[in-house]
């Protein structure tokens, strides 16, 4: 594996439904670490079993998928890599409605052994980084779309992963919203120097990104 | 927030079916609660009736399914007395009579002389007189029931008893109802020469196992002697039914009370199956996911354990209102609570572990595209 491949996939397949839809055909991909890749195709495409391959929320056919050294396929405990690992944002928040902002991006930390106080004190520093130091006592429900996007953010850091995936992290906002949590995640792209794949069928949305793939069919298009 | 409050405040997210899911546990607890309190009162009390205070054990008849049924020749008296190791034996015969507006007046007929054995205090008059003379002395309850004292009539099988005293014996049983000479008993049960029980009180150096041995070993064909409540429950099928009965609502509040919190489980891992998808991608082992389901469910049973035990002991306190206390001696053992919460924890334990190992095995990607 070159030491600069954070993502190396070779001819994964993924098919469902007992081989009825055929997601993924024969993928192909390397992402370098700390590269901005936006994958981009139309809805059925498999861009998003892509990035839960790559995530580790599914396992593949066949193929060979090797994330930050781990290969995913012979891989047993997948949920310890996704702790370490993975910062997951989705295009709905899926924040926890009971729990405040501050819980809700103290979630993933309970993985790590790490006490109460610790959780809070990366908590309450995820937060002021993305803006809502003033809001940690609300509820989800208290919050604006954007607001809600930005506590997700702050939730896909907290176990400072290698890899951020964002699966249309701007599909439910309006231009402007999603304008700026684009910026948000730039930003911490350039800083920290996360790899960030995302995924979106929005071409400006896309742009963005230091490279573009394209899926269709479950393929690579070149 | 620690993991521990985080599995705290889940069940209370639903309020409305948590609080339902409580209740319907929380009344079979009550239920466990309240017969145990009354259970272990009528184990006191016959506790008391069998070890009459001075008496160092009990003689009944044997093969007997209640004490109340026991029948044994008044001539034993004399053959127990003869037996090494005795000091005294007094025979007692139990009835049950209509007294007014109380049907279960309990009288117990004794040799005045003999009252010593039995662990009678005379507080007020004095003892009733031995033969047929009709006196009678009552226990305090009964005469703040009866609204009687010393001096005034009572009437026992048609005929006019003279209450000579008031006795305690802080036995309820007792205190509520008479004491009055072997003969008149006799004579209202038509029972002649039959005493229910004798007391025996053994010589100081004598030692109580080795007594009953020998009047086991010679009159076991028609006797059998009780020195504890676990001789008495051997031969008493009344607490044995009793206690079995309440194993079985036991067993009956925990099958219902685990099908209602498998129901209230299920239903809350089914509304929240996005929100499982999401923390098992943010890392969340499957076992974690176990236990806060698993913890979420015996948190509810638990707090259903609370409330079940304070129902059980308010619904005690309304019997007693209600009228119930010349029946009910409620004994509050720290047994019976623990028995309902054990149950509690059961329930939780049992009827969550389906829904928590379903919440955790679902596969995230499926979790997560559930809307």
């Amino acid at each position: 594996m070159n030491k600069e491949n954070i993502v190396e996939i070779q001819n994964l397949q993924k098919s469902f439904d007992h081989g009825k839809i055929t997601a993924l055909n024969g993928i192909n991909l390397e992402i370098k670490k700390g590269e901005f890749v936006s994958i981009i195709g139309p809805s059925g495409s498999g861009k998003s079993t892509l990035l839960n391959m790559i995530g580790a929320l599914d396992k593949a056919d066949t193929g060979s998928i090797v994330v930050s050294g781990n290969d995913l396929i012979q891989k047993k405990d997948l949920s310890e890599f996704r702790s370490r690992e993975i910062g997951f944002i989705f295009q709905l928040h899926n924040l926890i409605p009971n729990l405040s902002v501050l819980e809700n991006v103290e979630i993933p930390m309970y993985e790590k052994k790490m006490s109460s106080s610790q959780m809070r004190k990366r908590a309450l520093e995820l937060l002021e980084y993305v803006g809502l130091s003033d809001k940690l006592k609300r509820k989800p429900t208290e919050l604006s779309g954007g607001e809600r996007q930005r506590v997700a953010i702050a939730r896909a850091l907290a176990n400072e992963p290698s890899i951020i995936l964002a699966d249309e992290p701007t599909g439910s906002l309006d231009s402007k919203t999603g304008a700026m949590i684009l910026n948000r995640l730039k930003d911490l792209h350039e800083k920290e120097n996360v790899t960030l794949i995302m995924v979106t069928h929005d071409m400006d949305v896309a742009s963005l990104a230091d490279r573009t793939i394209k899926v269709l069919d479950g393929k690579i298009q070149n | 927030m620690s993991f521990f409050s985080l599995i705290i405040k889940n069940p209370f997210r639903n309020k409305t079916r948590s609080a339902l899911a409580i209740v319907g546990i929380a009344i079979g607890i009550a239920t466990i609660v309240a017969l145990g309190i009354i259970t272990d009162g009528l184990k006191a009390s016959t506790e008391e009736t069998l070890k009459a205070g001075g008496a160092d054990f009990s003689i009944a008849e044997s093969n007997v399914s209640d004490l109340f049924f026991s029948k044994i020749d008044e001539e034993y008296i004399a053959r127990i007395k003869e037996v090494d190791g005795v000091n005294d034996v007094v025979g007692i015969l139990m009835a049950i009579q209509r007294v007014e507006d109380n049907p279960y007046f309990v009288l117990i007929g004794i040799d005045p002389a003999k009252l010593s054995i039995s662990n009678i205090k005379v507080t007020e008059g004095q003892a009733f007189a031995a033969g047929d003379a009709k006196e009678v002395i009552i226990g305090k309850v009964a005469s703040e029931k009866l609204n009687k004292t010393v001096g005034d009539t009572i009437t026992l099988n048609r005929e006019e008893y003279e209450i000579t005293g008031i006795f305690q014996t802080g036995d309820l049983q007792q205190d509520g109802g008479a004491f009055l000479s072997l003969e008149n008993v006799q004579a209202i049960e038509n029972k002649n020469d039959t005493v229910t029980m004798l007391y025996v009180k053994i010589d100081n150096n004598a030692d109580v196992e080795e007594v009953t041995a020998k009047i086991e070993e010679e009159y076991g064909n028609d006797l059998t002697t009780i020195a504890s409540l676990e001789d008495l429950a051997s031969i008493d099928q009344g607490l044995q039914t009793i206690d079995t009965a309440s194993w079985a609502i036991s067993l009956l509040a925990i099958v219902i009370g685990g099908i209602g919190v498998i129901n209230t489980m299920i239903m809350s891992v089914y509304e929240r199956t996005r929100e499982i998808g999401v923390l098992k991608a943010v890392g969340w082992k499957d076992r974690r996911i176990l236990s806060m389901i698993l913890g979420e469910s015996i948190v509810l049973t638990l707090v259903a354990g609370l409330v079940g035990a304070i129902m059980g002991i308010l619904g005690i306190q309304v019997l007693l209102a209600l009228g119930m206390d010349s029946f009910i001696a409620p004994v509050y053992s720290a047994d019976v609570f623990i028995r309902a919460f054990a149950v509690a924890l059961t329930v939780g334990l049992l009827g969550g572990f389906y829904p928590a190992y379903r919440a955790s095995r679902l596969p995230p990607t499926e979790a997560l595209r559930y809307e």
